[in-house]
């Protein structure tokens, strides 16, 4: 393919990607990934750590806003990050020696079954914008992982405190190892573990998931660019894309972020995960 | 009280950074992310006006990466005026900006005088660097 159309369709890709992403919650990588091996012909471990790259730009893209907002948590994300860091590294880890070993099928074949994982998860989540509030556990008291916000919505301060700190920790060290070793956000399970055990109200729990997302990534974007599996010249548009996708989605059509464009969107990340699944065993 | 009934749960004692601690990490992410997109675009239009006749094949089989990734190489590259060193500064402040919005928050609950909150942060911040900085080309 010319130099000139393979990067404008890397970055008109990437731009659906961020767009479709940021509306769905799911992140540009679970469609970046998939697209970059099946349609660009990159190798597995190049395209994950391109996913990094989307997930970066995503990630800081909209990010700001939530900061800005004070809906992200800092205390909150930074305590959990002392499990997810440590997940990723070792996620990066294992993907750069699967790849040494020659066993980039199994990757694909890991890569499809989890991006099938991601869809009942996406659709698992409550929904409940307020959480019943649950006791405090000792070690969330002894950090103070207590917070409030102002809901726009509901029109009133929200304060908020994090329960179940334990299986909260021991996600996040699940969660920050799928993210490392896929190159995949992995905002499902981080979500999921906000608001299921440190029960923090949605908007909290989505805000701070970013925010974690970000850092994570960060983690195993810098095992796999250290490591040489970051291709700049493949980078680069999609980063671009990527964050001009996500920063429309975020900015022009905030009223789509539903379940239906979820129902649209998850076939999709399904058929892909199935051309992973089969790729992986060599089928055509 | 029943089994049935609710603990009664006093209302939390809300803990917050100060205000401009979220000013500094909202510009932390907008910088970073600006100047990497900047640096990566610039980059990109260049090797494409370059390199015009380069298929997709020759992109994918060569990484320029492994050529910048120590701190001299890229030094190097930079001085030359290497398209590929440039991108690869690109990628390295996008990788860098969430490491820096550790470092900020790593300076403000420092500040404001949390001592575990300090230590979870630094902790973090030296797990990231290792990866970049040993893991990463170690396992090269």
């Amino acid at each position: 393919m010319d130099l000139v159309l393979f990067v404008v369709l890397l970055i008109l890709v990437a731009i659906a990607a961020g767009l479709v992403g940021s509306l769905t919650g799911l992140g540009g990588g679970v469609v970046v990934i998939p697209l970059l091996i099946i349609f660009f012909g990159a190798s597995v471990p190049i395209a994950i750590g391109t996913g990094f790259v989307t997930i970066l730009a995503t990630s800081s893209a909209t990010g700001a806003a939530y900061v800005r907002d004070r809906l992200s948590d800092i205390r909150i994300g930074m305590f959990l990050e002392i499990a997810t860091v440590p997940g990723a590294l070792v996620g990066a880890t294992v993907t750069v020696f699967l790849t040494h070993a020659n066993l980039e099928s199994a990757l694909l074949i890991a890569l499809g079954v989890v991006l099938f994982a991601i869809i009942p998860g996406s659709l698992a989540r409550r929904h409940i914008e307020l959480p019943a509030p649950q006791p405090q556990d000792a070690r969330s008291k002894m950090l103070g992982l207590t917070g409030e916000y102002h809901d726009e919505v509901l029109d009133q301060d929200v304060a908020y405190r994090a329960a179940r700190t334990t299986p909260a920790l021991g996600v996040m060290l699940g969660a920050g190892a799928v993210s490392g070793m896929f190159g995949i956000g992995g905002g499902v399970f981080k979500v999921l573990a906000l608001e299921r055990f440190l029960n923090l109200p949605m908007k909290v729990s989505t805000a701070t998931s970013n925010f974690m997302i970000g850092v994570t990534a960060a983690a195993g974007a810098g095992v796999m660019l250290a490591a040489g599996y970051v291709n700049p010249i493949l980078a680069a548009p999609v980063a671009v894309g990527t964050a001009s996708g996500a920063f429309l989605g975020s900015r022009l059509l905030p009223g789509l972020r539903n379940r239906t464009v979820r129902l649209l969107f998850l076939p999709v990340i399904a058929a892909l995960a199935i051309e992973m699944v089969l790729r992986g065993f060599g089928l055509p | 009280m029943t089994p049935d009934e609710p603990a009664v749960i006093e209302p939390p004692r809300v803990h917050r950074l100060p205000d401009e601690a979220y000013t500094r990490m909202t510009l932390v992410l907008r910088l970073g992310l600006g100047i990497s997109l900047a640096v990566l675009l610039g980059g990109l239009v260049a090797y494409v006006l370059a390199y015009p006749g380069t298929s997709s094949q020759s992109v994918l089989a060569h990484n320029p990466i492994l050529s910048y990734l120590s701190l001299s190489g890229l030094g190097a590259g930079l001085a030359a005026g290497s398209i590929g060193a440039v991108l690869t500064l690109g990628l390295i402040v996008l990788v860098a900006t969430p490491i820096v919005r550790v470092v900020s928050g790593l300076y403000y609950f420092r500040k404001v005088g949390e001592r575990a909150m300090t230590a979870i942060t630094f902790t973090v911040l030296v797990l990231l660097l290792l990866g970049l900085l040993v893991i990463g080309p170690h396992i090269r």
